[in-house]
């Protein structure tokens, strides 16, 4: 005893127990990534968890392999959770292992997601190359479904390949949707690509397109050279650094700022983050 | 302040007691200057002493085990995740000041901030400290001890439930908590003199002076490195140096880094159990991420992280003083010659002499 810390009697809730989800259906996106629809099997988890915020996080855990944190691609405004998950290693293999109606467990979820209101009122533009549109997804449709708060919405979003594109029936969707330009444009074209061909930051530059510099947030999310090229390129066209946010990536165990893997600098990437502004990744002072 | 006074030969009695409903730990000497921490039987008890030097591994074990399990559960249609329960009530007999910081730094940690480590909590919460002065300049105090820099010792002023302090042939007793004062009921306390505190305090001004050669000069050094301002030279000397063994941080009475795997228990394949583990950060798949990339690939990347973690104000200004205790462990035990004095050290001069500041 001793400490006052110590002391409290009150109940406390386990943080690291996982609850119960159950696998619903598998949808194939691209080359080694798949989207997970589930539902938590106790309904009142279904609903604490579906109050989540664009940007937050969950762990999952695939019982014998291990637990991973995942990013939230469904946007809180619609009514089914999924994950889309890359496989890149052992518990990912296991969890496109998965069969539907299998259980797999969740917690979360966590860190502190997009300031959507703070944003209100302002134009946004959304930055996405290859599965960093998984992030992204979620605040793209939260504010496409929050259309009137918001300025100009444009979305430039890259890959490698056609075949690489993540979630072709809502990129067309968004193609033709009223009040949001979305540029879509690939590395290496093929017979059927008739889009740009280029990296992201090309897109910037074609006929038609204009970017506001004034009350605006620019979101960006990919690979770290795509990371780095784009930041050029807006730093150039006069961005600021605290009007650019990101999401950031780091190995993680607990996803409550207890096991101290996913620290940079003075920030838990679980719990102060993980989305930061450029001005804030700046100052935390080592390589993202 | 609640005290009491003891016998010197009383103190088997004092432990006796705490045995009525505790498993009692204590340090003992195991081989040649090697002590290590024990639970108290009716064989061993009377070898229990006031004196003898820290063991190397701290008692952070008994609130942090080296392995421990979060969860179990059984693989099949509906796996039934259960976790563990209470702990049972322990007494700690002889933590040394130092560890006793040491405690109450994991404390701010695993139970502050937004949410509390249940598996943390339900150790400490029935852990009961009796803390020991460092009185004896041969047996407590080694070459390697800086508590007096790092502000912890030679007396704890808190978080103990108990002190012991030997002032001869009596033993001063201080109640730190509401638990500890409860058993000055008992028939072995008796009341303490003026002459009791006055033997305490010059008793304690005299053992101040006693540290040897170790120093630890924080204050120029959690500034540079708060300030970013420590040389990316600095930073590679430090690195030159590690043997990346991680040690350092096995050793610490403050380092709480943990990883988590899943395992197979026993023989059947269907039982899994969850368990954390200690993990440090001077080994490089501590940040390697699934598919590869390592953002703090280089050995000063990780060396720069640690004493980071340890000096930076940012956390210094959350857990009340820098993290880093002053028991000298880290100096013991590393192979480097890169402890925290030296560390500390060489930061403040390569950083200066670069005229960075």
């Amino acid at each position: 005893m001793s400490s006052a810390l110590v002391s409290g009697k009150a109940q406390i809730e386990n943080v690291y127990l996982p609850k119960s989800a159950i696998l619903d259906r598998v949808v194939d996106e691209i080359d080694e990534v798949k989207t997970f629809f589930w539902h938590f099997e106790n309904a009142v988890d279904q609903e604490t968890f579906r109050r989540f915020k664009p940007g937050q996080f969950a762990q999952v855990s695939i019982y014998g392999a291990g637990e991973f944190p995942a990013s939230l691609p469904p946007s809180p405004t619609e009514k089914e959770t999924f994950f889309t998950v890359r496989r890149v290693g052992s518990v990912t293999a296991a969890m496109h292992a998965l069969k539907p109606g299998q259980r797999f467990g969740v917690r979360g979820p966590y860190g502190n997601g997009f300031p959507m209101e703070d944003y209100h009122g302002k134009n946004l533009i959304f930055v996405a190359g290859g599965i960093g549109l998984i992030p992204l997804r979620s605040c793209i449709v939260y504010a496409l479904d929050n259309r009137e708060r918001y300025g100009k919405v444009q979305a430039f979003y890259g890959s490698r390949t056609p075949k690489d594109l993540m979630y072709v029936d809502l990129l067309k969707e968004w193609e033709r949707a009223s009040g949001f330009a979305c540029h879509l444009t690939v590395d290496r074209g093929d017979e059927t690509w008739k889009g740009n061909t280029g990296v992201v930051g090309s897109l910037f530059k074609k006929p038609g397109v204009t970017m506001e510099l004034d009350n605006t947030i620019v979101f960006i999310c990919g690979p770290p050279v795509m990371f780095r090229f784009v930041l050029k390129d807006l730093k150039n066209m006069g961005f600021e650094d605290r009007n650019m946010v990101s999401t950031l990536e780091r190995y993680m165990k607990c996803g409550v700022g207890k096991c101290g893997h996913c620290c940079i600098g003075v920030a838990y990437v679980c719990s102060d983050g993980p989305v930061f502004t450029l001005e804030q990744i700046r100052k935390l002072g080592e390589e993202i | 302040m609640r005290a009491r006074i003891i016998d010197r030969q009383d103190v088997p009695l004092l432990i006796d007691l705490l045995r009525r409903d505790h498993e009692v730990i204590a340090p003992f000497y195991g081989r040649g200057r090697d002590t290590a921490f024990d639970v108290v039987t009716d064989e061993n008890r009377d070898q229990v002493q006031l004196h003898l030097p820290n063991p190397y591994y701290p008692p952070k074990r008994y609130v942090l085990p080296h392995m421990q399990r979060l969860m179990r559960y059984t693989l099949g249609a509906q796996p039934a995740v259960t976790s563990d329960g209470e702990a049972r009530k322990r007494a700690i007999f002889g933590i040394r000041s130092c560890d006793v910081a040491g405690l109450f730094m994991l404390d701010r940690h695993f139970l502050g901030g937004e949410h509390v480590d249940v598996y943390y909590k339900n150790l400490r919460a029935s852990l009961f400290l009796v803390n020991v002065v460092c009185t004896d300049r041969e047996q407590d105090i080694d070459e390697d001890c800086f508590c007096v820099c790092a502000d912890s010792g030679p007396a704890a002023r808190e978080n103990f439930d108990l002190q012991l302090m030997d002032l001869g042939e009596a033993i001063m007793v201080v109640a730190g908590s509401a638990a500890g004062e409860a058993l000055f009921g008992e028939a072995i306390f008796r009341k303490a003199t003026q002459e009791h505190v006055e033997r305490r305090r010059a008793i304690l001004a005299e053992v101040r002076k006693g540290f040897k050669k170790a120093t630890s000069w924080y204050g120029a050094t959690m500034r540079l490195i708060s300030q970013g301002e420590v040389s990316d030279e600095a930073w590679e000397e430090v690195g030159r140096r590690c043997l990346e063994c991680g040690g350092c941080s096995y050793v610490c009475p403050t380092c709480n880094c943990f990883t988590v795997t899943d395992r197979k228990v026993g023989e059947k394949e269907q039982e899994v159990e969850r368990v954390r583990l200690w993990d440090s950060c001077a080994l490089s798949g501590f940040t390697r991420m699934a598919g590869g990339h390592n953002p703090r690939k280089a050995v000063h990347d990780r060396r720069n992280r640690r004493f980071f973690r340890k000096l930076a104000h940012y956390y210094v200004q959350r857990q009340l003083s820098v993290i880093c205790v002053g028991c000298g462990r880290c100096v013991n035990v590393c192979h480097g010659d890169i402890g925290m004095p030296n560390v500390v050290e060489i930061l403040r001069r390569r950083s200066l002499e670069q005229g960075t500041r």
